[in-house]
């Protein structure tokens, strides 16, 4: 026995940590879902983050004021960065020990980290309690900005913003076209994504004057939407704000269909209205359908940055940038930024450089307006979008000044579509 | 012999912490021994009794969540939590019992998946105990046992999660000689031959899952204090107890110490192979892994410890 233990360690002692860092090394971790279900998001993130190194190592060139102010980290006189990834599986706890590892064995500067909100939950403590700068780029839980961390920065929405921007778009596509919305309708699944957001949109309905004429709660798993839809129809609210995972959301559009069900105007929350799968079966018969996101492909051509970027991305990836490597690549160049800024890599030094980040919002590759933190570490700059769905894609109408479409309004009614 | 070679290794493991300093390899000897005493607990229901449960992750989480939300909710220290947390888990336990003992062979595996999967919906929808969202445990500063809270280090963790994995030994090791011990073997061997002999099989199945479930709940609230967040993501997965199964069945099954060199190996196997190669985003550490646990099946289906006994055997 006392073999196969020593045999154990020499298998972990063993293995081959890179040489330690030169004192003139930028070292990040990066800690990303690599394998389980998410496996995808850190398979896609990965060359992104590459590419954000390149440009600061002044190997890759963006050629915009922001990204060539950055090349090779003049604040640091020209030191080298270098990326270390690894792993987390989706699990709380190995995120943490990956965390700590990161920051005593591999001697990293900063860790960013982790996608899966309780991931970060967990992992974002083992910084805070060793005093080291965590940078998160995506997890959208609300709560996380919510704990009083030092050092804890969060570059990307929280589902609160993502709620946010329906009713702005509420309020300025009134005023644009000069038609009222004065009655909302809300189904949502009974999970905690649906009753969250089922919880904002009621406080949001309330804050700015709209009626909720059905507040319907109803089982993710029905085989049956009947009963739902003909209370919809009996409400028939201006806007229908449906949440749901993919196979309610497809199962809402057929039995609409079904019963004849004009909704003017209909607003989900992402999720399962924004799978390929729902766009791939129902895309057609969902015409219309408004959803929140936080960025979009068909944003690349009408923006510089991204379009730049993509040419690169598109290269290395096999895919175009989509959500999920834009806030990523966002949230890496604004870490990279404020590293530069500090001219040192001690986690002091980088906290105080985050805590000033302001970048203007015309060098994002987001359609934001900038990066800036507040005193929880959120960015307040951010700003979501909305895509509506058009012969069977989504494009963006909204905010109006980076739409790629026109909002489509009222929806066509079942008897005029052929 | 055999005395002087678990002296040395009982020496070595506390003299661990004071060779390495560094946080991770302190992190992976206490996961060696939160996996190693969940495997040995399991196996009292499962090796010694015979009773294979896929539902132990229930047990865990009742231990994590019982003390976090005393700690959270009611201001109680985690150690009085982890009691409770015990007390529930083993009334819980009964309660499963009575219509799943009934239950012989795969069936009694199938349903006590089942359970697992219906207690983890019922927490997900338990908005009181924080949701889907899960949980966070207070931070308290200074370090202090009364909070069983150590920021500073982590040596005090490992020295509990070492007292853990000793005391299901320590149980294990007083059953085996008991006379239920006896009871459990024969139920395992042949549970109508049991009954025939005079054995009250279903009580003694009813302790055989007591007893499993408060030490499993005892690591729970270990886990809880550890990671200071719980989710039912993290507690209550069926991947937790096919994971406590796959230790003790590759370290071998109804032994004593076969859990713990079941934890002993795929520990740090999984670790190691994870910090070598899982930043590459292939999924290579899996491979490796899964390769691993598939050749030992293969080539030693009494477990590891039918491999140590080989070893012993030979001159």
């Amino acid at each position: 026995m006392t073999l196969f233990v020593a045999l154990a360690f020499a298998l972990i002692l063993a293995v081959p940590g890179p040489a330690p860092a030169q004192p003139k090394d930028v070292v990040i971790g990066v800690i990303y879902p690599m394998s389980g279900p998410a496996a995808q998001a850190g398979i896609d993130n990965k060359p992104v983050f590459e590419i954000a190194a390149e440009i600061a190592n002044g190997t890759t060139d963006l050629p915009f004021p922001f990204y060539q102010r950055l090349k090779g980290m003049p604040g640091l006189k020209g030191a080298r960065v270098r990326l270390i990834f690894a792993d987390h599986q989706g699990k709380p706890d190995v995120g943490q020990a990956e965390v700590e590892r990161m920051f005593t064995q591999e001697k990293v500067h900063a860790v960013v980290c982790c996608w899966h909100s309780n991931v970060t939950a967990a992992a974002s403590q083992a910084a805070e309690r060793m005093g080291m700068p965590f940078f998160n780029a995506e997890s959208s839980s609300p709560g996380l900005t919510a704990r009083g961390f030092q050092w804890f920065f969060r570059s990307s929405p929280h589902d609160g913003h993502f709620t946010q921007v329906m009713f702005d778009f509420f309020r300025d596509f009134q005023a644009k076209r000069g038609v009222k919305l004065r009655t909302l309708g809300l189904t949502y699944e009974d999970t905690t994504f649906g009753a969250d957001s089922g919880k904002v949109e009621k406080e949001l309905a309330a804050r700015y004057g709209y009626e909720v004429v059905l507040d319907l709660q109803y089982r993710a798993r029905a085989t049956s939407l009947q009963s739902e839809v003909q209370r919809l129809k009996a409400a028939n609210p201006d806007v229908w704000m449906p949440t749901s995972y993919q196979t309610d959301a497809i199962l809402f559009v057929r039995t609409s269909r079904e019963l004849d069900y004009n909704p003017k105007m209909i607003m989900a929350q992402n999720a399962g209205h924004i799978s390929s799968d729902f766009v791939k079966e129902v895309g057609r018969e969902a015409e219309g359908t408004l959803t929140r996101a936080p960025f979009s492909t068909d944003l690349i051509d009408r923006r510089p940055v991204a379009k730049a970027l993509n040419a690169i991305y598109a290269k290395r990836a096999g895919k175009d940038l989509y959500d999920f490597p834009a806030r990523a690549f966002t949230g890496m160049m604004t870490l990279l930024d404020a590293i530069n800024r500090a001219g040192a890599t001690d986690p002091e030094a980088i906290r105080r450089a985050l805590v000033a980040t302001n970048i203007p919002g015309d060098q994002l590759i987001m359609t934001w307006d900038g990066v800036k933190f507040d005193a929880t570490g959120q960015n307040t700059g951010v700003k979501g979008i909305i895509l509506q769905m058009q012969g069977g894609k989504y494009h963006t109408v909204y905010p109006f000044d980076a739409a790629t479409r026109d909002v489509l309004y009222p929806i066509p009614q079942w008897k005029d579509r052929k | 012999m055999k005395r002087a070679v678990l002296l040395l290794l009982f020496l070595a493991a506390l003299a661990f912490p004071v060779v390495f300093t560094l946080p991770f390899p302190r992190h992976v000897m206490i996961m060696i021994f939160l996996y190693g005493a969940l495997a040995v607990a399991w196996n009292i229901l499962a090796g010694y009794c015979g009773q294979i449960s896929l539902g132990h992750a229930v047990f865990f989480g009742i231990g994590a969540y019982t003390s976090t939300l005393l700690v959270a909710k009611g201001q109680l220290t985690p150690w009085l939590g982890m009691a409770a947390g015990a007390a529930l888990a083993v009334l819980v336990s009964q309660l499963i019992g009575y219509p799943v003992f009934r239950l012989r062979g795969h069936y009694f595996a199938i349903a006590t998946i089942a359970v697992g999967e219906i207690v983890q919906t019922l927490v997900i929808n338990w908005d009181w105990a924080g949701g889907a969202r899960g949980l966070f445990v207070p931070i308290k500063r200074p370090d202090s046992v009364v909070n069983f809270q150590f920021h500073q280090s982590k040596a005090v963790y490992y020295y509990i999660a070492l007292g853990l994995l000793l005391l299901a030994l320590a149980v294990t090791r007083w059953l085996e000689r008991s006379r239920h011990g006896y009871y459990f073997r024969a139920i395992r061997e042949d549970q109508d031959a049991a009954a025939s002999l005079g054995v009250h099989v279903a009580r003694e199945k009813h302790r055989a899952i007591a007893v499993s479930a408060a030490l499993t709940a005892l690591g729970g609230t270990f886990y809880a204090q550890y990671v200071f967040f719980i989710d039912p993501e993290s507690v209550f997965p069926l991947s937790l107890s096919i994971l406590i199964c796959l230790i003790a069945v590759l370290g071998g099954v109804g032994t004593l110490w076969g859990p713990v060199l079941g934890a002993a190996v795929l520990v740090p196997l999984s670790e190691g192979t994870r910090v070598w190669l899982g930043g590459t985003g292939k999924a290579l550490d899996l491979l490796i892994y899964g390769g691993l646990i598939m050749v030992i099946a293969t080539l030693q289906p009494a477990g590891l410890m039918g491999l140590a006994r080989r070893f012993r055997r030979a001159p």
